[in-house]
């Protein structure tokens, strides 16, 4: 039970041991009553929701590469359960022309429904393309962090009900302590392609960037086989620069029009 | 069949392979009405400076052009703010925009932008319906020096709107949307009222020979403006010279809407007015303009379809951090 709401909370996904059951992408939907995805499978594999959207906020991606040799020889079966990243400095957040996009007292990033109108510039805002309309109500949804059964003091949905702990809840000190362990646990028994997102040293200290991530995950492969952008730029960064040059060109080109009419 | 076995080869043997190529980003939920207020917007900035500027610098053979700059102004400012709010996923409560203000977030700083300038836009073109005589000139000068900051704000954020955004052709430009964004904002608003002042038979060659050297300048400044910007973008601004727009946004923004104008405006002049040819160059700016601004907001939905631009940008960021 989390007690100190100043303390951030998040999530640890750790790949390598995902099974691929997706009672998480369930327990999501039943919780959050979010409708379902249909039963058209990915490729080959068995992903059926394609992508984290405004109905699905848990999304358990299928990695499957054919590989050399015998006849269905897989190169690699790799599981992730991907989730809103819950971003220190999120691009959703900093987007929200309403407010609407609010940092929780556990530290997690939340949309009130009561305030979102549906705008829409969230979406383009995300780094990693998690929040979207919802063709429900045309406004703006997301993984909550469950943000209803913490105030009750329970867990996420998800976690709740991961059977292998591929999904962990908990303070994220002591998540990322946890990581980093496991990460040095793996690596010694000689999985070298295990790999931490959202935690490394570089994003951490990366003031551009979206700083250390509220949901952290261990990979088996490079980032952008999960589609997984590798390191990601926070969009405001631009506001400034941008706004001030506009702002030169167009004062130059208001001095060019006063001397155009000036001019006999 | 085999236009996709292929895609799918070379997308497993490049290192970055991707999910499925499925994309990674969201696409803009924006639609056409987005894409006609960044145009009407535009132009209501661009006629509004117009006026302030020829109000201030010009002279009486001006007065046609700051008379029909501020009443262009107020109509189209009104439509903006129509489109912006029709576009909302839930257009009822547009208001939760006035509920905050965030000076880092442009879709919060636009609307409010929008509103003080309806605000400045609606009194100025009042005033030039209602006391049109010289005895409020001053008035009528003052409230147009004091909106043109706002003006010249509703003019070119929205091209800031679309650079603080992870799409890659957005993002990529991220330092000459916005400049482009005013440049073309002046060089519609001119081109609006110049097509007023042919239909309505107002235009001395006088005035109409002004309007032409600020056409030319705002014309000149876009055409430089986005070519730079096509340079910088690269394989990122595929979408737009050669995916489905480019049939659209090369002969039409390109072509229509700065080559031809900027062609016609270099031809020898006559003491004389033309409405023809003014009329003629002033249509090609205006349509140009919105087939620039349709193609922008639609080639940023391919642009997020895209997981391997969006990687290149990415992988780009990290190999500089190390």
């Amino acid at each position: 039970m989390i007690a100190d709401t100043q303390r951030p909370v998040g999530f640890f996904t750790d790949t390598s041991l995902c099974i691929g059951c997706k009672a998480c992408e369930v327990a999501c939907k039943e919780w959050n009553q979010l409708p379902a995805d249909g039963y058209e499978f990915l490729a080959t594999s068995y992903d059926n929701t394609r992508a984290l959207s405004g109905t699905t906020w848990r999304h358990v991606a299928f990695v499957e590469a054919p590989g050399a040799g015998a006849p269905g020889a897989q190169q690699s079966w790799l599981m992730l359960s991907d989730v809103c990243k819950h971003c220190e400095h999120a691009g959703c957040l900093q987007a929200c022309p309403t407010g609407a996009i609010v940092r929780t007292e556990f530290n997690t990033v939340y949309i009130q429904q009561d305030v979102c109108n549906g705008c829409g510039y969230c979406v383009p805002a995300c780094p990693y393309g998690v929040v979207d309309l919802s063709p429900v109500d045309h406004q703006a949804h997301k993984c909550t962090l469950c943000y209803d059964r913490q105030r009750g003091g329970l867990e996420p949905a998800c976690a709740k009900v991961c059977p292998t702990d591929s999904i962990q809840f908990g303070y994220l000190d002591e998540l990322q302590a946890r990581a980093q362990q496991r990460l040095a646990d793996l690596r010694r028994r000689g999985v070298d392609a295990a790999r931490l997102y959202g935690l490394d040293e570089g994003a951490a200290k990366d003031e551009r960037g979206q700083g250390t991530l509220g949901s952290i995950f261990l990979l088996l492969d490079e980032p952008e086989r999960y589609n997984l952008p590798a390191r990601v730029e926070l969009p405001q960064n631009t506001v400034l620069p941008s706004s001030v040059l506009t702002a030169a060109v167009g004062l130059l080109l208001g001095i060019g029009a006063a001397f155009a009419f000036r001019r006999k | 069949m085999q236009a996709e076995e292929s895609k799918l080869i070379t997308h497993h043997s490049s290192l970055v392979t991707g999910y499925y190529g499925l994309p990674v980003l969201k696409r803009p939920r924006w639609k056409w009405e987005i894409a006609v207020y960044f145009w009407t917007g535009g132009i209501a900035a661009g006629a509004y400076l117009i006026a302030a500027i020829a109000d201030l610098f010009g002279d009486e053979h001006d007065r046609a052009t700051v008379r029909l700059g501020r009443l262009l102004a107020l109509p189209l400012v009104v439509a903006s703010a129509a489109l912006l709010i029709k576009d909302l996923g839930r257009p009822e409560k547009f208001y939760n925009m006035l509920r905050i203000f965030k000076l880092k977030s442009p879709m919060s700083a636009g609307a409010w932008g929008l509103f003080v300038f309806g605000g400045f836009a609606g009194l100025s073109g009042l005033l030039e319906v209602l006391a049109a005589g010289d005895s409020l000139r001053r008035v009528r000068r003052l409230v147009g020096l004091l909106g043109a900051p706002f003006g010249l704000f509703l003019g070119g954020y929205t091209g800031v709107l679309i650079s603080a955004t992870a799409i890659p052709l957005w993002a990529r430009n991220r330092l000459l949307w916005g400049p482009t964004f005013i440049a073309s904002a002046f060089s519609t608003g001119v081109a609006a009222i110049e097509a007023l002042l042919a239909l309505t038979g107002q235009g001395s060659g006088e005035a109409l020979g002004k309007l032409d050297r600020v056409h030319r300048l705002g014309l000149t400044a876009e055409a430089a403006l986005l070519a730079a910007g096509l340079a910088r973008l690269g394989s990122s601004g595929r979408p737009l010279m050669r995916g489905r727009w480019s049939s659209l946004f090369v002969p039409g923004a390109l072509g229509v809407g700065l080559l031809l104008p900027l062609v016609l405006s270099l031809l020898p002049r006559r003491r004389e007015a033309r409405p023809g040819l003014t009329l003629l160059q002033a249509t090609c700016v205006l349509v140009g303009g919105l087939i620039f601004r349709t193609c922008i907001v639609y080639t940023g939905k391919d642009s997020a379809d895209d997981p391997g631009a969006y990687f290149a940008m990415t992988r780009r960021r990290n190999g500089r951090q190390q």
